[in-house]
């Protein structure tokens, strides 16, 4: 495939997903896999850019490089804080999270 | 030029082949009529099984996998620095490029000391909060 | 210039990481009663090492284009380091705070400066994005660190879904950027941007990275974990998170913008939204629904916190106000409103702590008797409360002034100016509330009342400011505008 546009679409088409996700989903854990989502998206975007646009450097290679880790980082902390919620509401449902209002 | 593709088509109708065939005649060729109550059973060496099969996990599983995906994508970074970094060395920039990466891998490697001496790394963590009272003779260590 | 050239020019923040992994190692080794006396020095000692930083406004890049060294971030720098002290300072003496957690909660507010230093600087599309997550992802732990606290895991859990949303969105616009110019680096996306035909991809990119940014200082439509996440944190926490990421936010906020989004590429000349899209008049409006949302949903606030949340939301809202109108008397006055704002909110919080520690209160109503029970640290807080409505003996009251006379002086958004005063006039009921409360409500207090000297000097001396400003804004604001 010699076109840009499949592979943007792609990207798109999963930050959507992602999005969709966080937006619709009760349990935490799956918010979070949407999240992740909403980052690959943006690292097949980098990619891409990268393969097509004829640049001189490998800046968008490096540059997924520093988001995978950093994702993997989030990803690790926010399963921790729900792990915490966990010990003390005994349940991942967001929906059950309801102390604070207004 | 969609030549190349034909050894991954055939891999893909291999994989789906092999998958499928003994599955369809393994429907074929079974008998039918010891389908059936305790034949449906889960097998528990001769026990009745009861309970859910869902376990709670431990938490320590948990931890152990964050701390080895945290150094997991440390050695990400690693893999670029090598990859560049005999052209470093041509230009007589090695032990400055050495010494940067170093400094990573010793701002990781004190977030490892952190995780071992508070115990994090055991099985069964063994640092009482409050090990005082009656817990102030179990013998562990207070912190 | 290059790496080894450039350390000379990045001494503080290579200390606060020397000094952060310092106390780790130091907890490490059973030796917790050093890390007070070793935080201190070290920052004092990042204090003296940005003394010797300051250059002129067209600063020159470091880190082969990374950062960049210029007076505007050193400004801003300052800000965020004395608040960040201070609020190291209280940290001891709070109750709410485990002692168990007393160092790990210092090494990580240290890394959120360290992350807030490198906003300040960023001009790489990397640094941006790697800056604004070091300031994130330990916020998350510290609004979370009261473990047995049902409010403060819920707080933690909402900022960190709605912190990573907006950051995965900022980081989709970063990477449109990447994808039109070829290069990371701000200024050369600049000169690629100016020869797009059609402004798509100008409005998309715009449009996601002021979401990503926007969550940072609580802008409008994502307002919405600032209520939950300052109400269910620790209350030093909470002083922390409303000034300084606010700031760090607002100095990464305006340098993106005007060199990316603006015809003249400067921080330093009166410009124009690039191509005409018009992102000035989708920042006014933003900045008018979030003036609204902060003050209105205020007025209906039991909770002190909560209040102070909203209060925050509305002083962003005024700030975004005067950066609508990309001009450099807009950048001033924000940079001048954020030093007001800096001592007035965090004198009204290290109130609100001591009263915490002291008397047992929840809401507004349990602040009843406070003002005959502590007289002295009452009227400096009603002094806070009335710095913060703006009203005229004190320095918000300038502050605001210069917010407003950015819109005279670029003759734009008048309407804005409108709904600002109304917002204004408005705003000062629910901080009277506090006041009311104080002062006229009969109960007799019979608990103790166990002053602490820090907390007591920063109380009088941030709240001494706002007397102190009023007098002698003129020295601030020249030195601003002799930045620029």
């Amino acid at each position: 495939m010699d076109y840009i546009q499949p592979y943007l679409m792609l990207s798109s088409i999963l930050f959507s997903m992602g999005i969709y996700a966080v937006i619709t989903r009760k349990n935490a854990v799956a918010i979070l896999m949407g999240i992740e989502l909403i980052l690959n998206a943006c690292n097949i975007n980098f990619v891409t850019f990268n393969r097509f646009g004829n640049f001189a450097t490998l800046d968008g290679h490096v540059f997924t490089m520093f988001v995978i880790v950093l994702a993997a980082a989030e990803a690790a902390v926010a399963l921790a804080i729900i792990i915490n919620l966990f010990k003390n509401i005994g349940t991942v449902d967001v929906d059950q999270a309801k102390e604070m209002k207004g | 030029m969609y030549n190349d593709y034909i050894p991954v088509v055939v891999f893909t109708a291999l994989a789906i082949g092999l998958l499928a065939a003994p599955l369809v005649i393994q429907h074929l060729v079974s008998p039918r009529h010891n389908k059936r109550n305790d034949k449906l059973m889960s097998y528990e060496c001769g026990e009745v099984p009861e309970g859910s099969a869902w376990v709670k996990f431990n938490v320590r599983f948990y931890i152990i996998a964050l701390v080895f995906i945290i150094f997991d994508v440390e050695v990400v970074f690693l893999f670029p620095w090598a990859a560049v970094y005999q052209s470093f060395i041509a230009q007589g920039q090695g032990l400055l490029v050495l010494f940067e990466m170093l400094m990573f891998v010793i701002i990781l490697t004190v977030g490892f000391a952190y995780v071992w001496v508070k115990g994090d790394l055991d099985w069964v963590k063994m640092q009482l909060k409050y090990a005082h009272g009656r817990y102030s003779k179990l013998g562990v260590d207070k912190k | 210039m290059n790496n080894l050239q450039s350390i000379q020019y990045f001494l503080p923040e290579l200390l606060i990481v020397q000094l952060a992994l310092s106390i780790i190692i130091l907890d490490l080794l059973s030796l917790k009663r050093w890390v007070n006396i070793c935080v201190y020095i070290g920052l004092g000692c990042s204090a003296l090492l940005l003394c010797q930083l300051s250059s002129p406004i067209d600063g020159f890049h470091i880190f082969n284009g990374m950062l960049i060294n210029d007076s505007f971030s050193y400004y801003f720098k300052w800000i965020i380091l004395i608040s960040t002290a201070s609020i190291i300072v209280i940290s001891n003496y709070s109750k709410e705070l485990d002692r168990e957690y007393s160092v790990e909660f210092n090494a990580m507010i240290l890394f959120v400066l360290l992350g807030m230093f490198l906003m300040t600087n960023s001009i790489d599309l990397l640094m941006i994005y790697l800056s604004i997550e070091l300031v994130s992802i330990p916020s998350y732990v510290l609004a979370g660190i009261l473990k047995n606290d049902k409010k403060s895991n819920e707080a933690s859990l909402k900022y960190v879904i709605f912190g990573s949303f907006a950051s995965g969105l900022m980081l989709f616009g970063l990477s449109w950027l990447y994808g039109i110019s070829g290069s990371t680096n701000i200024y050369d996306i600049y000169n690629s941007l100016a020869l797009v035909e059609s402004p798509y991809m100008i409005y998309i990119s715009l449009m996601l990275i002021l979401v990503g940014f926007g969550y940072k200082i609580s802008m409008a439509p994502l307002h919405y974990w600032t209520p939950d996440v300052y109400e269910g944190s620790p209350t030093v926490v909470t002083a922390f998170f409303s000034v300084a990421p606010k700031a760090a936010g607002f100095a990464i906020l305006i340098r993106t913008f005007s060199i990316l989004f603006t015809d003249a590429n400067s921080l330093s000349v009166n410009t124009f939204p690039i191509h005409n899209v018009n992102w000035s008049l989708v920042v006014a409006v933003l900045s008018a629904i979030t003036m609204s949302i902060g003050n209105l949903l205020a007025l209906k606030q039991d909770n002190v916190k909560r209040m102070l949340a909203y209060s925050t939301i509305s002083h962003v809202g005024f700030m975004l106000m005067a950066f609508s109108t990309t001009s450099v008397e807009g950048n001033i006055g924000i940079m001048f409103y954020l030093a007001m704002y800096m001592f007035m909110n965090l004198s009204a919080f290290f109130m609100v702590i001591h009263v915490e520690n002291n008397f047992n209160v929840k809401n507004i109503e349990d602040w009843s008797g406070i003002g005959y029970k502590s007289p002295v640290l009452s009227i400096f807080m009603v002094l806070s409360l009335v710095s913060l409505a703006g009203l005229p003996p004190t320095s918000g009251f300038v502050g605001k002034v210069y917010l407003f006379r950015t819109l005279f002086a670029t003759e734009q958004f008048y309407w804005l100016g409108i709904v600002a005063i109304l917002n204004s006039v408005i705003s000062l009921y629910y901080y009277f509330k506090i006041v009311k409360s104080m002062y006229f409500s009969e109960k007799v207090i019979e608990e103790k009342e166990n002053i602490q000297a820090p907390v007591y000097t920063l109380i009088v001396l941030f709240s001494a400011q706002n007397i102190l400003f009023y007098m002698y804004w003129s020295d601030l604001y020249n030195y601003i505008k002799g930045l620029f």
